[in-house]
């Protein structure tokens, strides 16, 4: 069946009402994403401000085939503008993508999950509406996007035209992820399952242009991301690949659509496949219950984690070759020595990493508080289950798997870098230094759980407002001149910027002892407050 | 007599609600006990505060001998939870569920597990979302009742139940007073109630209004009459007990209050006899002494309380 006026029936009224609830969330994804353009775009015309700069920048990174995976083609580097374009498209691009999933998702089959749609529909909404408004919501952020790219990047400074066509890529590349996202949707009966598939397509995306990229072939073709990358903003300024993600985005719609007639309500095409009848031995205790829940994130966060520690330990010879030939590179690196570039580039991946890390450990942490508003809490507890014990599991999931996820990443970063110099004695100094970072990660997640226990309802905004304020002072600080309480706030300002300092057991200590104390204050407050539903 | 649940004055505030305002509540050891009330009387915020999930604020609550907040592991080791609101794992399938929550509590019997299964025609295998709502009720249910627990705690546990798991539910229920354990059932379905219940209490507002056997309330409400005679009833309105008399057809139906029943009786056969019917009180009609005023203030018509 095709789509059809009583089939669309509400459509505008179910996009209204959905631009209320994403009132808050869209404007959020807009404005990081022209943030990280406007940002890019300035610090590389600080750094790039001379042809020789430039040329230098043009022979090491554009010739890196770790900086090329990581970031796209390496064409219009002979400008400015087109480094900026290669620097950031690539990421920007994911964060669409993200946008996309998450708004088509959410709108979708998160409703149809949560039982919302059927209210809606049992109203006089046409069946294809909710399905319709959720893309078309999507669409609309991601044209939103795609103009204030352009608008930033032209206040910054660059040509207005490839601007633009910087942001119609971007906003083009998550039109694919929206209908990705919405056939997705129609496989699953689960919201997170619908997400996981999205994800894949995105990382295999994401992988074919990077291998298409590096030997030059025509793979990059067999990927939407190739397709947003190959507009080549600032030099060739081509407006015909934009067709292949439209024409994509409009062909996945039409699958999506098909699908949907081809279903019942809350079902997914993929029937979930029965389970397991009795439970393994790992759910017979709290700790048990705790892992299960938390353990396909913590595997996706680690595997994730490692890939990107190496392919940041691959490009450490890029950096090597381009602070050589670019001294204001280096005020961008703290404590940079001649000698020591690579491993101050190195210093400040590792405490990237372990913010990546600290973001798990939060999340992880207020996992135990979604468990408690949920209600699903309550039947636990309701067992021969202390408080004590029943907290205790998430957050040593937390604390434990964060520390994986530094070991993962380090362990990765290090391995190619020792490989990459030849040295396998410096893969263990390297892998030590990154562990320096344990004691400041779970001091954020400290904070979580003293959150969750003394004011569980402020505890999302409290953790996740200090996991953003470290993130500030951690990127930004050392270029600002900020009064010292405001970096000493941050525990990560206490870690020594190992491996170009070392490592010292006084901050170490301090740091464990700041987890202790906050673990003690949230056990404390949990054991003696009610428990909150809601 | 020993006392499983013994709860005295028993106050609870969140923020300017008072949820319970000195709500009495006493369950005997072996007895199957129902804590009747309209949705928000507090009901379920009693039973948080007997879990050890919520402090109360004043009032003595002993369960099990024990104290509910001080002593919860303990006394959760004998004790099986039905929740008023399940909700479930969405990634875990509902036999996993009741195997965690039944070893979270010391253990569950494999063999009763697989008949309570069959009994309430419980898919094991199904994950945890796509279950209805009755669906997990059901698998609390079965993890509560796979337990030798001496008391459950079953918060309206039959409310998403389509009428035949109902009356599996009840049978259950019969066999676990058989064996001599303890059931606190809170309930807004009279019927439940009736059929189950050794003593109830009714509580509104967050205070206990009446407790007893359901013999005993009987005796504070009024049965219904109709009644057929040779000559016309006269005389009816004057005695005492007697409310709502109404004339049609040559009968006369009215309420009379239980313990003026001999002497109504009295008077009526001096006119004749020829048909009479009696119904004692159901717990509905309890209710709506104890509800209908309030009923009745938020504009709510009273429905009269006549039956054949």
């Amino acid at each position: 069946m095709s789509l059809t006026r009583p089939a669309l029936g509400g459509t505008g009224t179910l996009v209204r009402f959905a631009l209320r609830r994403d009132r808050i969330r869209l404007p959020v994804w807009i404005v990081v994403g022209a943030a990280l353009v406007a940002e890019q775009s300035l610090g590389s015309q600080a750094l790039y401000d001379t042809p020789a700069a430039l040329a230098a920048y043009r022979a090491t990174v554009g010739t890196s085939a770790a900086a090329i995976a990581f970031s796209g083609p390496p064409v219009g580097l002979t400008t400015v503008a087109g480094a900026v374009a290669f620097e950031i498209s690539g990421s920007v691009m994911i964060v669409a993508a993200l946008m996309a999933m998450f708004t088509t998702g959410r709108h979708s089959r998160a409703d149809e999950e949560a039982g919302r749609t059927e209210l809606v529909r049992s109203t006089e909404v046409g069946r294809h509406a909710p399905l319709v408004a959720a893309v078309a919501v999507s669409a609309l952020a991601c044209v939103a996007l795609a103009l204030a790219i352009g608008g930033v990047a032209t206040l910054t400074g660059l040509p207005a035209r490839g601007s633009f066509l910087l942001g119609a890529g971007v906003g083009a590349c998550g039109l694919v992820f929206t209908g990705v996202t919405a056939a997705a949707a129609q496989l699953s009966e689960s919201t997170r399952a619908a997400y996981g598939i999205t994800g894949a397509v995105l990382g295999v995306a994401f992988l074919l242009r990077a291998v298409g990229d590096i030997n030059g072939s025509g793979l990059v073709w067999a990927s939407p991301i190739g397709w947003a990358q190959a507009v080549h903003p600032f030099s060739d300024d081509r407006w015909w690949p934009l067709l292949l993600c439209i024409g994509a985005a409009g062909a996945l719609l039409a699958v999506a659509v098909a699908l949907l007639d081809h279903r019942d309500l809350g079902a997914g095409l993929l029937s979930g496949r029965p389970g397991a009848p009795t439970a393994g031995r790992l759910l017979a205790s709290p700790l048990g219950l705790a892992v299960r829940l938390q353990r396909a994130a913590l595997l996706a966060w680690a595997v994730s984690l490692a890939v990107l520690g190496a392919v940041y330990g691959g490009m450490g010879d890029a950096v090597e070759g381009l602070f050589k030939n670019n001294p204001n590179a280096q005020a961008f690196f703290p404590g940079a020595s001649a000698a020591g570039l690579v491993e101050a580039y190195l210093a400040t991946i590792f405490s990237i990493d372990a913010l990546l890390a600290a973001a798990f450990a939060v999340s992880s942490v207020l996992r135990a508080r979604s468990e408690e508003s949920a209600g699903r809490a309550e039947p636990v507890l309701a067992t021969a289950t202390s408080r004590t014990a029943w907290l205790r599991s998430h957050v040593a999931v937390a604390l434990l798997g964060s520390a994986l996820l530094v070991v993962a990443s380090g362990a990765a970063t290090a391995l190619v870098r020792a490989a990459a110099i030849g040295d396998a004695g410096s893969f263990g100094r390297l892998f030590a230094a990154s562990l320096a970072y344990v004691p400041a990660v779970w001091v954020l997640a400290g904070v979580a759980v003293a959150a969750v226990g003394a004011l569980p309802r402020a505890a999302a905004a409290l953790a996740w407002g200090m996991v953003g304020y470290v993130v500030i002072v951690t990127v930004f600080g050392p270029g600002l001149n900020w009064p010292g309480w405001v970096n000493d706030l941050s525990p990560f300002s206490w870690t020594p910027l190992v491996p170009v300092e070392s490592w010292t057991a006084v901050a170490a200590v301090g740091l464990t002892a700041a987890v202790v104390a906050l673990l003690a204050v949230g056990f404390g407050a949990f054991r003696r407050r009610d428990l909150s539903t809601g | 007599m020993s006392v499983a649940i013994s709860v005295t004055g028993l106050v609870k505030t969140f923020g300017p609600t008072r949820a319970l305002d000195g709500l009495d509540l006493e369950v005997a050891t072996g007895e199957v006990h129902g804590f009747l009330g309209p949705n928000g009387s507090g009901k379920s915020t009693t039973i948080r505060v007997l879990l050890g999930l919520l402090r109360p604020d004043s009032g003595a609550v002993r369960l099990l001998d024990g104290d509910p907040w001080d002593d919860a592991v303990a006394l959760h080791r004998r004790l099986a939870y039905v929740p008023g609101d399940v909700t479930l794992w969405p990634q875990l399938t509902g036999g996993e569920a009741i195997d965690l929550l039944g070893r979270l509590r010391g253990g569950i019997d494999p063999a009763r597990r697989s008949e309570l299964l069959d009994r309430f025609d419980l898919d094991p295998t199904k994950k945890s979302r796509s279950y209805s709502k009755g669906n997990r009720q059901k698998v609390a249910l079965v993890a509560a009742l796979a337990s030798d627990a001496e008391l459950l705690i079953l918060d309206e546990p039959t409310s998403g139940l389509d009428p035949l798991m109902e009356a599996v539910f009840q049978e259950y229920i019969r066999e676990v007073r058989a064996q001599g354990r303890t059931v606190l059932l809170s309930s807004h379905i009279l019927a439940e109630a009736e059929a189950l219940c050794d003593r109830v209490s009714i509580i509104r507002h967050g205070r206990t209004v009446q407790s007893g056997s359901l013999d005993e309330l009987r005796h504070l409400t009024r049965t219904s009459i109709a009644v057929e005679t040779a000559r016309p009833v006269t005389g009816l309105e004057s005695l005492s007990g007697v409310h709502d008399a109404a004339r049609s057809n040559g009968q006369v139906r009215f309420d009379v209050d239980t313990d003026q029943l001999d002497s109504v009786l009295r008077h009526l056969t001096g006119f004749g006899v020829r048909s009479l019917r009696s119904a004692p009180p159901t717990l509905e009609e309890l209710f709506l002494r104890h509800y209908g005023d309030e009923l009745a203030e938020d504009g709510v018509p009273v429905p009269a309380l006549d039956r054949p």
